[in-house]
């Protein structure tokens, strides 16, 4: 029975880590960071598997079980993030090729994302994950206008990063 | 807000360079919790050892002047090398037990780990309430043997005078074996708080491998 239960866990988890990876990605800065998190986040997940009753999609579980996590654990530190860090972030493989103003926009796009506080961070992830509002409102645990609000003020944010 | 839909489609495209974990891989982490517990065991008996060590410079002189002059020098060292012995023994073993646990890759060595951590820990608990008892005792009986020197002793370095021999030993030993009680019984708190809390958590993880296992 609990064999059962920890095989199926894996097995999703393992389908389902590019979502992990990402969150890793965007809330830790080097590869050891990026891979306690990620077993940080894979025994959150575990311990709260009983309680997942497949009334949503496992993925969709995840993103809020995993989330929470990264916040928590982000708020416990408190690191700063530095904004050079990012670097190493390759954007190498894309299906069309860009020219340099926009690699370089991107990157000082994906490193102001990086530099905004924990729950902001979390709001651009999964609308980077093209998850629409009501997605994003039920795994954050807001309302759908207080994410459109707060959506609407990064956005402004970020401009003002980008075009100063 | 064009950058922002770049980097959207830039981020969805990033899956091929993210790293990939096997479903050994993501096994293995549900079976890391005991393993950082463990190491912190290993880690508070190292902090142990140099806590003492330390403490050991800050004894008073003329506390040492005591022991030297009472003829306790020798039995003192004897005592040292032997508890050090002993603690670097457990040390030895608590790093082995880590290292076992980090590299252990099923559930039932992993709970026979636990088991053979826990029990290492309580007879390193043991010993160390045992040998506290002991050398207080020992000590005591060995100034009771020798009171005629303690008082002398007493009486000059410490100008203890107008009381006699008698009256003076009864205090003496009084307040030698509340400060004996005291001490044991700050040594059981410590061993009760830090190595009870390690050890109630690796119960715990023990206790959720067992309903993975059966």
């Amino acid at each position: 029975m609990n064999k059962e239960l920890e095989h199926s866990f894996v097995t999703q988890l393992e389908e389902n880590q590019n979502i992990v990876h990402k969150i890793c990605r965007l809330y830790t800065n080097d590869s050891d960071a990026h891979n306690d998190l990620f077993q940080e986040i894979t025994i959150q997940l575990w311990r709260a598997f009983p309680k997942f009753r497949g009334d949503s999609k496992f993925s969709t579980w995840m993103y809020r079980v995993a989330l929470n996590t990264a916040i928590t654990l982000y708020r416990k530190s408190k690191r700063s993030i530095k904004t050079q860090d990012f670097e190493g972030v390759s954007f190498k493989i894309s299906s069309e090729p860009y020219d340099d103003t926009t690699e370089k926009q991107l990157k000082l796009m994906y490193s102001a994302v990086k530099d905004l506080n924990d729950i902001d961070k979390a709001l651009v992830f999964l609308y980077l994950e093209d998850k629409n509002y009501k997605e994003i409102s039920e795994t954050l645990g807001i309302t759908e206008v207080n994410a459109r609000v707060k959506m609407n003020r990064i956005k402004e944010k970020l401009r003002t990063i980008l075009n100063p | 807000m064009d950058e922002l839909e770049i980097l959207k489609k830039q981020w969805q495209s990033q899956e091929q360079v993210l790293p990939h974990l096997s479903y050994d891989d993501i096994y293995k982490m549900l079976l890391k919790k005991s393993s950082s517990i463990v190491k912190w065991i290993f880690f508070i008996s190292i902090a142990e050892i140099l806590f003492w060590t330390l403490l050991s410079f800050l004894v008073p002189e003329s506390s040492t002047k005591f022991s030297d002059e009472i003829g306790l020098h020798n039995i003192l060292l004897g005592v040292n090398v032997l508890n050090y012995s002993v603690f670097g023994f457990f040390i030895i073993l608590f790093y082995k037990n880590y290292r076992k646990i980090s590299t252990t890759d099923s559930i039932k060595d992993l709970m026979k780990n636990i088991l053979r951590t826990r029990k290492t820990v309580k007879y390193f608990v043991i010993y160390n309430v045992t040998a506290s008892i002991l050398l207080i005792i020992g000590i005591n009986f060995y100034y009771y043997v020798n009171q005629d020197i303690v008082f002398r002793f007493m009486t000059e370095d410490y100008g203890i005078t107008n009381i006699s021999q008698e009256r003076f030993m009864k205090m003496f030993f009084v307040i030698q074996i509340l400060f004996g009680i005291v001490m044991i019984g700050f040594v059981m708190l410590f061993y009760r708080i830090v190595y009870g809390i390690l050890l109630r958590r690796l119960h715990k993880n023990y206790k959720e491998l067992k309903k993975i296992e059966v």
